[in-house]
């Protein structure tokens, strides 16, 4: 049931894909775009429910899960997101990255999950500020993206339909800036309530595990960048040193889950 | 014999600027133009279209053929001495022709640039006018109402004029793609060109607030500084004051540059690299293209602006495509309105030859009686009325009613079995 439902999203993914795409290179209405990821994201969010439900908040500890988790939140975030600003082209970029992330968690078996944290409320408190903070942090990169691909349409002779589709400089640096800020506190947040939860399950709040060494600095790059754009590191730069701090972020995420994993992972 | 619509004029594809100007119809001598025009054998209802690139009649004529030869003569008198150039450049259209011509005029796609917004307000004017002389009945009430209602629908079902054609409006587009809204925005004209005037408009009405202008001649600055309510300073404390403009365009005349890289980037430092929009109107160029690649400010020279204009000249035409469409449809369906109508001077007719009968027989009675009594004539005259009446008011009402389907071949019985078109069929 869960793996047919991963399907179904998946094909609703990858149609509204399509969909984001012909909206920006071909003028076709935004309308059936944003109606396929709603349907993606709720057929999405009955896998995770399901699999929270059979196995608690621990069952979203394999890598595959939680990028699934994290996509959800993406796609969720940027559903709430674009009645009020139609970034239609941040949805061209959440699409196929729920579609990845739906496809990973069909593939990859479920491997043995962290018995040691079972029971703890401190878990679904951690669990939630973290995943969402990741979201976040991954929509403002994507602004990021954007950013720089319209700046560079700007500087050489903008021509075309993407062009037009994509939407102003400022509104772009806006939304990172609030992107950043939100999914930096939501981070914070992720590692006070992971070092509370530490306490709570090993004894020690913090014992310098890869996974909290690779939060600390990510977290200080993210911090690094707030303060840079308070002595006008805006546009272009601000993009550029998202973008960077996203990938030390993802490179962390990913090879700490998959190389280190520690107590904290599997 | 029945009325038909046609459009008989000079128009942009028919004939050079020069002739166009010459038949122009200013506007005080509209109503007289409209008098006479009126005044035509076979004329019912007039209106005429006078704008840069059209000087058109729309009538409602009877017995077409004769009537355009009237209309034609007409625009030859009208104009004595361009009369051999003008009979030779006139077009006509008819029927069907003639309505898709007004609807296409007033969706603007017959319009020299597609898609721009004068002409129908043009049309308006047109319109209001033939009314004020009184020379419009139901046809062109209806036929004009109609055209205003394809035009508006072709603007909101369609991108036509959408986007951005003239370059001070794509340098507007291009602010719009840098900037979230122009409405904090404050912009600094450097010299006084035309083509920087006009961008400086188009920003201001697009919410600019505040606009700065400065001159190598301060006389100059003050000028069209007071001309946009904005402030003149000194040129040569240009670089004091560039931080303060998120917009600034260069429309000077000036051998050198009037801005290089490194002003641009001393004023940026000062305003904390918030983006600037820069537009380059003059020629020779004003900004040195060096500022392209400073960070955070967006250069267009004039070339840019005219690149994109085009761009969106291109779109416009695919975009009316679509309007024909549109058009298509709703020539058809005045059409159909059209053709309903004939009913009126069906039913006319049809009583005009019951009642000539009528007339006739009672007269032919009354003469054979030995005496004249007017009582009876009394009696006879309305029980015959009555009789008429009484037959006459099944067909009447199925005329009126079944004015859609299979009305033309109702129309038609009906002028074959009472014998209203004695010499010709009619014909479709």
């Amino acid at each position: 049931m869960t793996q047919a439902m991963l399907l179904l999203a998946a094909g609703a993914y990858a149609l509204a894909t399509l969909m984001f795409l012909l909206h920006l290179l071909a003028g076709k209405s935004r309308f059936y775009a944003q109606a396929c990821l709603g349907i993606a994201a709720l057929s999405h969010a009955v896998t995770l429910a399901t699999r929270v439900g059979e196995l608690g908040f621990r069952g979203l500890a394999p890598l595959p899960e939680q990028l699934s988790a994290i996509a959800w939140l993406a796609v969720f975030v940027y559903l709430l997101f674009s009645p009020r600003a139609p970034v239609a082209v941040l949805g061209a970029l959440v699409a196929p990255l729920g579609w990845v992330a739906v496809l990973s968690a069909y593939a990859f078996e479920v491997g043995p999950l962290p018995t040691t944290s079972s029971d703890n409320v401190w878990l679904p408190i951690h669990i939630a500020p973290a995943l969402l903070g990741y979201a976040v942090l991954v929509l403002a990169a994507f602004l990021s993206l954007i950013y720089l691909l319209q700046e560079s349409q700007l500087k050489g002779r903008p021509r075309g339909s993407l062009f037009r589709r994509l939407p102003p400089l400022e509104t772009l640096d806006h939304l990172n800036h609030r992107f950043v800020v939100w999914g930096f506190v939501l981070f914070t947040l992720g590692i006070v309530t992971g070092a509370v939860l530490a306490q709570r399950t090993w004894g020690s709040m913090w014992s310098w595990e890869p996974v909290q060494i690779w939060s600390l600095v990510t977290w200080l790059m993210y911090a690094g960048l707030l303060q840079a754009r308070t002595v006008g590191w805006r546009g272009r730069r601000a993009a550029q040193l998202t973008i960077a701090s996203f990938v030390f972020l993802l490179a962390s995420f990913v090879t700490v889950n998959l190389f280190f994993p520690g107590r904290h992972g599997m | 014999m029945e009325a038909e619509l046609v459009v008989v004029g000079v128009n942009h594809r028919s004939a050079p600027v020069e002739l166009r100007e010459r038949l122009a119809v200013a506007s005080p001598d509209v109503g007289s133009v409209l008098t006479r025009l009126a005044r035509q054998p076979g004329v019912d209802e007039v209106m005429v279209l006078s704008t840069c690139n059209r000087v058109e009649v729309l009538s409602l004529v009877r017995d077409a053929d004769r009537s355009i030869e009237h209309l034609f003569a007409f625009f030859a008198e009208q104009w004595p001495q361009d009369a051999p150039a003008v009979t030779q450049h006139l077009v006509v259209f008819r029927g069907r022709e003639a309505i898709r011509h007004v609807f296409r005029v007033a969706a603007a796609l017959d319009s020299l640039i597609v898609g721009e917004p004068q002409i129908l307000g043009q049309i308006k004017q047109a319109y209001r006018d033939a009314v004020q002389a009184g020379t419009v009945g139901v046809v062109l009430h209806r036929c004009l109402h109609k055209a205003f209602a394809v035009a508006k629908r072709i603007r909101s079902e369609t991108g036509i004029g959408s986007k951005s054609v003239s370059v001070s409006s794509a340098a507007v587009e291009l602010a719009s793609k840098v900037f979230e809204t122009l409405e904090d925005k404050a912009a600094l004209l450097i010299g006084a060109g035309t083509m920087g005037q006009l961008a400086a408009r188009h920003l201001l009405a697009h919410g600019v607030r505040s606009l700065m202008v400065t001159n190598r001649s301060f006389h100059r600055a003050l000028e069209v500084a007071r001309e946009f309510r904005g402030t003149a300073l000194p040129f040569e404390e240009l670089t004091r004051f560039l931080h303060v403009a998120d917009v600034v365009i260069g429309s000077a005349a000036a051998e050198d540059f009037v801005l290089g890289a490194p002003a641009v980037r001393e004023a940026l430092r000062n305003r904390k690299f918030r983006p600037m929009f820069l537009i380059d109107l003059g020629v020779p160029r004003n900004f040195d293209p060096e500022i392209r690649n400073v960070d955070s400010v967006y250069l267009f020279d004039i070339d840019d602006l005219a690149a994109v204009a085009q761009e969106n000249r291109e779109a416009r035409q695919r975009e009316a495509v679509k309007a024909e469409t549109i058009v298509e449809a709703e020539v058809a369906a005045f059409v159909r309105w059209l053709r309903s109508l004939q009913t009126v001077p069906t039913i006319v007719a049809l009583r005009e030859r019951v009642e000539a009968i009528r007339r006739s027989e009672v007269d032919k009675l009354i003469s054979s009686l030995p005496s004249t009594n007017p009582e009876l004539r009394q009696a006879l005259e309305g029980m015959t009325r009555r009789l008429v009446n009484k037959i006459l008011h099944e067909p009447i009402t199925h005329l009126k009613k079944d004015s859609a389907r299979h009305h033309a071949l109702y129309v038609a019985a009906a002028r074959r079995l009472f014998g209203m078109d004695p010499e010709e069929e009619e014909g479709e």
